[in-house]
């Protein structure tokens, strides 16, 4: 009996260090450097949907900056993350305008942060929860406790696949309360790029039922070389 | 300058194009008028009613090898018995980019740098915008800018420029500073805070010294600006004197619907009592017209005649970003000005936007905005982009 215990449990999985698991799930979507083009839909019951496209760059875990490439409506508009600064480009006004990083990107349900800040672990501790099955996928469940409250988010609950590719089906984002404000699903697995990789995410609103917006990847240069001072208000400034 | 801009338009328009975005446009500025002391004998020739109707055109091309040419314009028709039809040059100019590092861009271009939202002091390249409705298309300067950022935390941006602030929105056109203005503005990016620092000068105008902050706290994006120079801009001359110019203020957006602004502007060179008695009575007297120059304030004039502003802005989205509506403030805190400007903005698609917004202008009859020529504006805007 006791040989058949230690033959069950020498098959089960190892639980993976939480720290390692949620980097590797975090590089899932985008490298540590990108170019890539996005499609954002925002759907709101009973409203049309409002769709955008844009261009976006990222590097390392603090720089990042997106412009609308359309509608002609909010073309040029472009936002660029940089530390802790996130700044808004308004082509009408030719002006550059500090916002925060709590706030919607775009009018739908990302925040500046969720966009720029697709890293978690930087701003927060990871501990394993256990393994739960999510979305039909069996995962790895990771609680993450902010290290301080300048982060959109008290409390983040995310799954890992389990099957060795480390991809993040679901991210739940919650608030020092404990209530869920609103929840990330990680779909359509495929190949853009040079890799294979989810595609689709949605986030829906917690709050307001029906609330949702789709950011959905069109294309992806994971080997982009990327000047540092691309991610500068500066340049930004200039008009480039 | 708008020959020249026409024949650089011709000679791109055949060129093999990277990316092209035009956008054709209405516009419709219907002003009620009234014969102020700042319009004696309605000096300025305005009808009771004045309607400009313009069509608009915005164009750019990004071109091969880092180059990108820009075109915004408008054709205007004054209706009414001085019936009149002109075309202005908003912008024209040719911008070449080299990587990240230099953008050089040569024409009639806005160069509008400064961090506050409704007044720029350290803005001397182009005309004050107008306060009362920010969102109005500015008209651009005759300048040379080249801007190199050197490192990802700093950018220099180095402009010469020929002031000949037109094209406004009035019905009318206001004296306005002229000269050639040479500019240095230096920002850099420091433990998470914009700082800028500026030089300008030229001719016809004092030197200036500028330094622009900006910083996100929490939810909230604060930002001041503040200007110094010697010798006054506007009437009576104070040569010697030493002035401050002075914004300060915030921007904090709720969730994706609502976002809301305010600011205080200190114009250091504004008028104290005793000076707006003066001028009133400078504005009385039959032999005085030196101070009409003012007629203008605060449609297309200088940045104010009094010495403390609030401005506050409330913009909320509805329907999923098709309806925008917003209602602005400006308070002349010197003389009760009160002007209102409550404004709505249409999307039906993501092509076309619509915009129309009312200025109305209230307060004693003596105050800087009730002495405006201009009373109830209502500006209507029609955008197609393609």
């Amino acid at each position: 009996m006791s040989s058949l215990a230690l033959a069950l449990l020498l098959a089960a999985p190892t639980p993976p260090d939480a720290m390692a698991l949620l980097r590797r799930a975090e590089k899932a979507v985008l490298g540590e450097s990108a170019a890539y083009t996005l499609r954002m839909t925002v759907q709101r019951p009973g409203k049309a949907d409002r769709v955008v496209e844009m261009k976006g760059w990222k590097k390392g875990d603090d720089k990042g900056l997106v412009r609308y490439t359309s509608p002609p409506k909010e073309r040029g508009t472009a936002y660029l993350r940089n530390a802790a600064s996130t700044w808004l480009w308004l082509p009408d006004a030719e002006k550059v305008v500090r916002v925060g990083a709590k706030q919607n990107f775009g009018g739908g349900d990302f925040s500046n942060g969720d966009i720029f800040r697709l890293t978690l672990s930087r701003d927060y501790v990871p501990a394993l929860a256990g393994e739960e099955t999510v979305e039909g996928q069996a995962c790895w469940k990771l609680d993450l406790r902010a290290r301080d409250r300048s982060v959109a988010y008290d409390r983040v609950l995310l799954w890992v696949r389990r099957d060795g590719t480390d991809f993040p089906v679901r991210t739940e984002y919650y608030t020092i309360s404990g209530r869920k404000l609103k929840w990330l699903t990680l779909s359509d697995v495929g190949k853009l790029g040079a890799r294979i990789r989810p595609r689709l995410l949605a986030m829906e609103n917690a709050l307001e039922a029906g609330q949702r917006t789709e950011l959905r990847f069109l294309a992806i240069d994971d080997d982009a070389r990327l000047d540092d001072r691309m991610f500068s208000p500066s340049a930004l400034e200039s008009g480039q | 300058v708008r020959a020249r801009a026409l024949a650089l338009l011709v000679a791109l328009a055949p060129a093999p194009a990277a990316a092209r975005e035009i956008e054709l446009g209405f516009e419709n500025f219907y002003y009620r008028t009234e014969e102020t002391l700042l319009n004696r004998a309605n000096l300025l020739q305005l009808e009771p009613q004045e309607d400009l109707l313009r069509g608009t055109l915005r164009w750019r091309e990004d071109l091969p090898h880092g180059l990108r040419a820009v075109f915004r314009g408008y054709v205007q028709r004054r209706l009414g018995p001085q019936g009149e039809t002109d075309w202005q040059a908003r912008q024209a100019y040719v911008q070449w980019t080299s990587g990240d590092l230099v953008t050089l861009r040569a024409g009639r271009q806005r160069i509008a740098w400064g961090s506050g939202l409704a007044w720029n002091p350290t803005n001397r390249i182009e005309a004050p915008k107008n306060p009362l409705n920010p969102s109005l298309e500015q008209q651009g300067s005759l300048a040379v800018r080249l801007d190199v950022v050197p490192f990802p935390w700093a950018g220099v941006t180095l402009t010469a420029a020929k002031r000949e602030f037109g094209g406004g929105d009035a019905p009318f056109a206001p004296r306005a500073p002229r000269g050639r203005t040479g500019a240095v503005r230096a920002r850099f990016l420091v433990r998470d805070t914009d700082l800028a620092l500026v030089l300008s000068g030229g001719s016809d105008q004092p030197s200036l010294v500028g330094l622009d902050l900006g910083r996100t706290v929490g939810q909230v994006a604060l930002h001041a600006e503040a200007a110094a120079y010697r010798g006054a801009e506007m009437a009576p001359p104070r040569e010697d004197q030493l002035f401050w110019r002075v914004v300060a203020g915030l921007l904090w957006t709720r969730g994706e619907h609502l976002t809301l602004t305010a600011e205080y502007f200190f114009n250091g060179e504004g008028y104290d009592d005793a000076q707006n008695r003066a001028w009133l009575a400078a504005l009385r007297s039959p032999a005085n017209l030196e101070y009409l120059a003012a007629a203008a304030v605060p449609f297309s004039g200088g940045l104010g005649m009094g010495r403390h502003y609030v401005q506050g802005a409330w913009t909320s989205r509805l329907g999923n970003g098709r309806w925008t509506t917003s209602v602005r403030g400006v308070l002349g805190l010197s003389d009760g000005s009160v002007a209102l400007t409550p404004g709505v903005q249409f999307a039906p698609s993501g092509n076309v936007v619509v915009d129309l917004d009312v200025i109305a202008l209230l307060g004693p009859e003596t105050s800087e905005f009730r002495l405006a020529p201009l009373r109830t504006a209502v500006q209507t805007r029609m955008r197609v982009g393609f």
